[in-house]
C-alpha cells in the first residue's frame, strides 16, 4: 500500500509531538518570563528606586534650605557620580537651568523615559522623573539605562535563536517519531491486510525492544495462530463433513430412487432409516458446536459424578450383558464436581456406549471413579496409539471401524464436554484393549 | 381434544395439523406468536403445540404472555435446538414439554396425549392397578395375580412410569427422559433392553401380556389385548 507523502502527520505520534513541542514552548515563555523580571525588570525597577531616593533627599534639601540647597546638592552628587549616570536639573520659576547636567525642562512632572545626548556625542537611553518645586521651578532626576537596555537586547536575541531552535528540533523530532510510527503501523496494516486477503501463514515482524508495538504485534500475531488453527480445524470439520455425509446422502438418494420405483413399505422405512441417520450426524454435531462454544458453562452447578456413573453403567449393563460381556464397576461414592449434570451423563453414555460396541464379544468392561477422575476400560482389539488423535476428530472413525454402526462423533462430543469441564483426557493401552481416561479439573 | 398448533413453517404446520386431525382432534393453526396468543386467549384448547421460533412474537415470550393471562393450557414447544439450557428457559416460561425438531409425529401425539391427560393433581396414589398387575409404591412391591415379582429399582421405576400412563403410549424418548434422564438419545437399544427384561419378568409365565410394542411408536402398558 503507498503511504501519502504527509501521512506521518496524521499519525498519533506526530500530534503528541505537536502538543509536547507547544507545551514546551510556554514553559519556556514562563522561564524566559521569570528571567526577564529578575533582570531586565530588576536594572529598570533599581534604576527607579535610585531616582525615587535621590528626589527625595533633594527634596528635603530644598525643605531645609530651598533652591539653592538643592543646587548644592546636586553638584555636590554630580561631583561623586564617577560613572555619568546620573542626570539631574533643577530649573528656576522662569524655566532657566539652575544647576545640573540636563538641558531642556520636561513640560509635565512625573516619570518619562526619553534619550540623551551625551557630552562625548553619544546618544543614551534615560528614565526620568521630574517634580515641580513648592516656590515654581522644577527638578529633574534621571539615571542611564544603556546598561539595562543592553542586557535586554541580548536577552531577546537569545530568546529568538534559542525559540528557533527549539522549534526546529521538536518538528523535526516529531517528524522522525512520526515517520517511524507510521512506518511500523503501516508495516503491521500490510501483514493484516495479507492475512485477510487469505494468507493466514503471514505474521507481523515482532522487534525485540519489547515496547508496546512489539506487544501488540506479538498479540495479534498469536491471535492469528489461533485463527488459523481454527480455520484449519473448519476446514478439516468441512472436509470430513463433505467426505462422511455424502456416503449416507448418496444410500438415501438411492433407497429414494429405489422407492420411486417400487413404493413398498420396506423401501420408505429404509429410506426414513437413513435420513434419521443424517439428522442424528447433524444434531450431534450440533451439540459438540454448542459445547465448544463454552456457553454452558453459566449453568454448572455441584454434580455427583459417582451418582451419573452408577446410574450411566445401570442403563448399560444389560445391554452389555447381551452381548455377553460383564459391565464391572469399581465406583467410589461421593465423588463431586462442578459441571453440567446432563452433558456429563452423555458423556458417561457416550463412553459406555463405546466400550459396549467397540468391546469384545463376551469380554470385560470396566467402570472406575475414583478420587483422581473415571477411566472405563474394555478388552476389545482397542486404538492404536498413533490413532489416539485421530479417534477424538469429529467424524474421525478408525478405517477398522467404519464397517460397524456409529457417526464417528461419540469421542468427539467426550472431548468437547471434558474439555468443557477443564478435564483432560487421554486414550491408553489395556493390553489387550482401550482405556479411556478422563481425569478431573486440577489432577495431574 | 380441541389443540393449537402455532407454527410458522406452512410445511410443518400442515404435516402436524392433517396428523392430529387424523387422530381425531379438532385443530387451531396460527401462523405467527401473536395470533397464537390471540387463539389461546381464546381459550378451549385442550393442549397448545408452539414452535419456538415465530414471526411477530417468539413461542417463549407468547407462552409467557399466556401464561400471564392466567390460562394454563399445557404447552409442548417445538425447537431446532434442544440443548439443556434451551429445555430450561422453556419450561421457565410455562411451557410443559419439549421436543426438538424433527421429530416423528408419533413422538409428538404421545406427548400431547401425555399432557393432556395428565391428572390435574388429584391425591397421591399409593397402588398402581393395571389388570392383575398391582404396583406397590410404599412398599414398593410389585405383584401380578398375587405372586410377588422382584424388580431392580430401575425396572421399578420404568414400570410405574408406565403404568402411570396406563392405555397411553410412551416413546423411547419419553422413556429416556422420565426413567433414566437421558436428554440425548443413545445409539445402543439400552431401552429396548430394558424393556425385555421387565417383559420377561412381568409378562413371561402369565396368559396375558400387558406391556405392549406400538411398532414406530412406542410402548403401552394396558390390560385388554
Amino acid at each position: 500500500m503507498a503511504e501519502p507523502r504527509w501521512a506521518f502527520a496524521r499519525t498519533t505520534a506526530f500530534r503528541v509531538t505537536l502538543l509536547h513541542l507547544l507545551l514546551t514552548i510556554a514553559g519556556t515563555l514562563l522561564v524566559g518570563g521569570g528571567a526577564w523580571w529578575a533582570t531586565v525588570g530588576f536594572g529598570a525597577r533599581q534604576a527607579a528606586q535610585e531616582i525615587e531616593r535621590g528626589m527625595g533627599v533633594l527634596l528635603q534639601s530644598g525643605a531645609l534650605s530651598g533652591p539653592r540647597g538643592i543646587a548644592l546638592s546636586i553638584e555636590a552628587r554630580m561631583a561623586a557620580d564617577r560613572t555619568g549616570a546620573e542626570f539631574y536639573l533643577l530649573a528656576g520659576p522662569d524655566g532657566q537651568r539652575i544647576a545640573g547636567n540636563l538641558s531642556g525642562v520636561p513640560r509635565d512632572p512625573g516619570w518619562r523615559e526619553g534619550t540623551i545626548r551625551l557630552p562625548q556625542g553619544a546618544e543614551a537611553p534615560v528614565l526620568m522623573l521630574a517634580a515641580p518645586l513648592p516656590g515654581g521651578g522644577a527638578l529633574v532626576v534621571g539615571r542611564d539605562l544603556s546598561s539595562v537596555r543592553a542586557l535586554e537586547q541580548r536577552l531577546v536575541s537569545v530568546a529568538g535563536w534559542v525559540g528557533a531552535a527549539m522549534l526546529l528540533l521538536g518538528l523535526g523530532g516529531g517528524l522522525l517519531i512520526g515517520r517511524s510510527v507510521a512506518r511500523r503501523a503501516a508495516a503491521m496494516d500490510a501483514a493484516l491486510a495479507a492475512v485477510q486477503g487469505g494468507d493466514l501463514d503471514r505474521r507481523l515482524a515482532v522487534g525485540r525492544g519489547g515496547d508496546e508495538f512489539d506487544r501488540l504485534a506479538a498479540r495479534i500475531n498469536a491471535t492469528l495462530d489461533r485463527l488459523q488453527s481454527l480455520m484449519t480445524a473448519l476446514r478439516g470439520v468441512t472436509d470430513d463433513i463433505a467426505h462422511d455425509l455424502r456416503t449416507p446422502l448418496t444410500r438415501l438418494r438411492t433407497r429414494l430412487d429405489a422407492a420411486a420405483v417400487a413404493p413398498t413399505g420396506e423401501a420408505i422405512a429404509a429410506a426414513q432409516q437413513e435420513a434419521d441417520a443424517l439428522l442424528d450426524i447433524f444434531a450431534a454435531l450440533l451439540r459438540i458446536a454448542q459445547v465448544e462454544s463454552g456457553t454452558q458453562r453459566a449453568g454448572f452447578t455441584r454434580v455427583d459424578l459417582s451418582a451419573i456413573a452408577t446410574s450411566v453403567a445401570e442403563v448399560f449393563a444389560p445391554a452389555a450383558e447381551d452381548r455377553g460381556q460383564i459391565f464391572a464397576t469399581d465406583i467410589a461414592p461421593g465423588i463431586t464436581m462442578t459441571g453440567d449434570p446432563a452433558l456429563l451423563t452423555q458423556m458417561l453414555a457416550n463412553l459406555a456406549e463405546n466400550a459396549v460396541r467397540h468391546g469384545r464379544n463376551g469380554g470385560h468392561i470396566l467402570l472406575a471413579v475414583g478420587a483422581a477422575g473415571l477411566t472405563i476400560t474394555d478388552d476389545g482389539p482397542g486404538i492404536p496409539a498413533d490413532q489416539h488423535e485421530r479417534a477424538f476428530r469429529r467424524f474421525g472413525r478408525l478405517d477398522a471401524a467404519r464397517s460397524t454402526p456409529g457417526s464417528g462423533l461419540g469421542l468427539a462430543l467426550v472431548r468437547a464436554v471434558a474439555e468443557l469441564h477443564g478435564m483432560t483426557i487421554t486414550l491408553e493401552d489395556a493390553a489387550p484393549g482401550l482405556r479411556v481416561r478422563i481425569a478431573l479439573p486440577g489432577v495431574r | 381434544m380441541r389443540i393449537l398448533v402455532v407454527e410458522d413453517d406452512a410445511e410443518t404446520a400442515a404435516y402436524i395439523v392433517r396428523g392430529l386431525e387424523e387422530a381425531g382432534h379438532v385443530v387451531d393453526r396460527a401462523a405467527d406468536g401473536q395470533d397464537g396468543l390471540f387463539h389461546a386467549t381464546g381459550g378451549g384448547h385442550d393442549v397448545m403445540v408452539v414452535d419456538r421460533m415465530l414471526p411477530k412474537l417468539d413461542g417463549l415470550s407468547m407462552v409467557r404472555a399466556v401464561r400471564a393471562a392466567g390460562i394454563a393450557t399445557p404447552a409442548i414447544f417445538l425447537t431446532a435446538r434442544a440443548g439443556v439450557g434451551d429445555r430450561v428457559e422453556g419450561l421457565e416460561a410455562g411451557g410443559d414439554d419439549y421436543l426438538a425438531k424433527p421429530f416423528a409425529f408419533a413422538e409428538l401425539l404421545a406427548r400431547i396425549n401425555a399432557l393432556a391427560r395428565r391428572p390435574p393433581l388429584q391425591q397421591e396414589l399409593t397402588v398402581l392397578r393395571v389388570g392383575d398387575l398391582e404396583m406397590d409404591l410404599i412398599r414398593r412391591i410389585v405383584t401380578r395375580a398375587g405372586k410377588r415379582i422382584d424388580l431392580q429399582p430401575r425396572e421399578f421405576r420404568l414400570l410405574e412410569y408406565l403404568m402411570r400412563r396406563e392405555g397411553q403410549v410412551v416413546t423411547r424418548t419419553m422413556l429416556l427422559e422420565g426413567v433414566w434422564d437421558f436428554h440425548f438419545d443413545p445409539k445402543t437399544s439400552v431401552v429396548e433392553t430394558h424393556i425385555s427384561r421387565l417383559r420377561a419378568k412381568v409378562d413371561r409365565g402369565f396368559d396375558r401380556d400387558l406391556i405392549h410394542t406400538i411398532r414406530g411408536a412406542g410402548y403401552v402398558v394396558r390390560a385388554d389385548g
